[in-house]
This record gives structure tokens, C-alpha cells and sequence, in this order.
């Protein structure tokens, strides 16, 4: 199984964070363990690149994020959607569409 | 002088809260992973191993957090102080406009230079909208 898991493609791994942020407030692990369970951990995502893409979507302005306490009452960091990140979250779905679809029709011709 | 010690004081300590606060965050996925690993019956050496293989490189990730967190303040600083001289200016105009009419109109005329000119200064210092770093 470890050998079948894809590479993310570059832009990817917003789109899977903003897509998951829509179900409400998050902590990065908690984002992370989403991701790989909803993807059946096909995805071959390290953990830790997840911080960096949430820091640049917060300096967009697409997230927000407040220190809290978790599940296990330790202090933690949790993101949110804001509205712009909403839209940013739909752009890039119609975005993630239309590729997908370009893909499948070149495959399907070939 | 004193001013400017305290400006400095505040600065180190923003940057090592900064610090702190990247560095908690990161802490506690590592925790929470070894933990998952420790219930799933690995030993703890075991288990802390696999987090931090998991996670990837910690250090290059601290670095890439802190150097995103630091820019964004610096951005922050930078729009308050455009939007402090834009109310200092819009003061000033209102003064200049009780004074005098044709004085008024060269105030205005330097005030708008003069704003054209930060906004061109702020928006030059922006960051890139598709940063890369590393």
C-alpha cells in the first residue's frame, strides 16, 4: 500500500485544507488526520508541510486562527474559514473541476 | 533613545512569542501523533520515531512558519502606520481648509502627492501573492 500513495499536486493541499475548514473550526493535526482518513491515506502528504500552506492561507486572509484548548485539554491552535476564504474554497473547486475534466477527456481520446 | 529601547524590547519579545507559539503548534501534532501511535501499541520510542518521520522535517518547517508569521506582522505594522499618516494628513487638510482658500487648494494638491506616494511605497512592500519560501 505504502508504494501506491500519489504525490499531492503543488496547489493541492489548499484546496484539501479549505475543503475540510468548511466543516467547521479545526486544529492542524485534526486537519491532517481528516485529510488522510477521508483520502483512505492514499495521499502522500508529510504532516509538517501542512503548517507553512496554513501560515500563507492565514496571511491571505482565507483562514483565522485563535489558540484554544483541545480534545485532550492541551493549548492548541485552531483555524477557521473566514469569508474569503469561502470564496477562495469555491473558486478553486470550480478550478479543480475544470482540470479534472480536461484530464479525463485528453485520456479518453488517447 | 528611551523609545527606541522600548520599540526594541517589544520587538524581541513579539519574535519570541512568535517563536514560542510556532513551536507549540508543532509540539503538540507531534504529541498527538505519538500518542495515536502509543494507543495503536508501539512502544514510546517507537512511537515518537514514527511521529517525527510522519511530520517530516520539524526544523525546516519551524523556519518556513516563523519566516511567513514575522512577514505578515511586518505587513500589519506597515498598513497601521500608512493608516496613522493618512489621519494625520486628513487633520492637517482640515486645518489648512479653515485658513486659507488658496492655500487650501496647494495643501490638498501636497497631501494627495504625498499619499500617492506611501501607498506606492506600501504596495511595492507588499508580499508576492504566490510566496514561495523556504
Amino acid at each position: 500500500m505504502a508504494n501506491q500513495r500519489t504525490d499531492l499536486l503543488q496547489g493541492t493541499l489548499e484546496l484539501l485544507i479549505l475543503n475540510t475548514l468548511a466543516r467547521g473550526s479545526m486544529h492542524g493535526y485534526g486537519i491532517v488526520q481528516q485529510i488522510h482518513e477521508v483520502a483512505e491515506d492514499l495521499l502522500k502528504v508529510e504532516d509538517g508541510s501542512l503548517y507553512p500552506a496554513l501560515y500563507r492561507m492565514e496571511e491571505r486572509g482565507w483562514i483565522k486562527s485563535e489558540w484554544g484548548v483541545s480534545e485532550n485539554n492541551r493549548r492548541a491552535k485552531f483555524y477557521k474559514l473566514t469569508r474569503a476564504g469561502q470564496k477562495q474554497l469555491e473558486a478553486e473547486r470550480a478550478n479543480w473541476n475544470r482540470i479534472s475534466k480536461a484530464v479525463t477527456k485528453i485520456l479518453q481520446a488517447t | 533613545m528611551m523609545r527606541a529601547a522600548i520599540a526594541s524590547l517589544l520587538k524581541r519579545h513579539k519574535r519570541q512569542q512568535l517563536a514560542l507559539d510556532v513551536e507549540d503548534e508543532l509540539q503538540f501534532h507531534l504529541q498527538m501523533l505519538e500518542q495515536k501511535y502509543v494507543q495503536q501499541g508501539m512502544s514510546a520510542a517507537q512511537a515518537k520515531s514514527a511521529a517525527l518521520r510522519r511530520f517530516g522535517d520539524i526544523e525546516r518547517y519551524k523556519r518556513q512558519c516563523l519566516h511567513i508569521s514575522r512577514r505578515s506582522s511586518s505587513v500589519l505594522r506597515r498598513s497601521l502606520k500608512v493608516l496613522l499618516l493618512l489621519i494625520g494628513l486628513a487633520g492637517l487638510s482640515i486645518r489648512i481648509l479653515n485658513i486659507d482658500y488658496k492655500i487650501s487648494r496647494v495643501g490638498v494638491m501636497l497631501i494627495a502627492v504625498a499619499i500617492c506616494g506611501r501607498l506606492l511605497l506600501y504596495v511595492r512592500g507588499l508580499p508576492p501573492r504566490n510566496p514561495e519560501c523556504s
